[in-house]
């Protein structure tokens, strides 16, 4: 049962990350391609917890499990920071101008 | 070979399409792909320390990760405004 779990965590894990991969080469732009780095993170830490899974909490599971921890909490901020300076790059501001802020009725 | 090892065969082979992408894509496109492969290249890492029962190859993963994180941060804030 145990094996069966690990396999599928893996399969699932690498299929997310070439996914992510095929996703960041096809789509134009930085923000389209930012959009699929989130999935590569749900890989790596499907992948983390094969290896968890596998080898229970010993020194190369707990290892795993720490990456998938890192790479979850790491990735969130690291696109917010580079979407916000692909903000800065291109408009000059990372605030919202007024006209921006304005809804447009329908 | 076992499995730990042919998934980590799979990502590194992902390594070279985004080093081309690194280098011909605009600045901002190909930070975005450096920090995909910042997320992959420790995981090969980790497949291969489970593949190959070698517990250095994970400290080296855990390593890596960090390293990359940082050098991203870098990356994106110097883009920001200086290129």
């Amino acid at each position: 049962m145990r094996d069966i779990v690990v396999v599928a965590l893996l399969v699932s894990g690498v299929a997310c990350i070439l996914l992510s991969c095929a996703g960041v080469l096809a789509m134009p732009g930085v923000y389209d391609r930012l959009h699929f780095t989130s999935a590569s993170t749900l890989g790596a830490a499907a992948i983390g917890a094969a290896v968890t899974v596998r080898e229970s909490f010993s020194l190369i599971g707990n290892k795993a499990l720490l990456l998938a921890v890192f790479f979850l909490v790491s990735s969130p901020v690291l696109v917010h920071v580079t979407a916000r300076a692909a903000r800065i790059r291109e408009h000059g501001a990372w605030r919202l101008r007024p006209e921006e802020l304005e809804v447009e009725e329908p | 070979m076992n499995e730990w090892l042919v998934a980590a065969v799979v990502l590194a082979s992902l390594l070279p399409p985004l080093a081309v992408a690194c280098s011909r894509l605009e600045p901002m496109e190909g930070v975005v792909a450096l920090e995909l492969a910042g997320v992959i290249a420790p995981v090969a890492l980790l497949l291969m320390a489970e593949g190959f029962h070698r517990q250095p190859f994970a400290d080296l993963a855990l390593v890596l990760a960090f390293l990359s994180f940082a050098g991203s941060l870098a990356y994106a804030r110097f883009l920001e405004r200086r290129l």
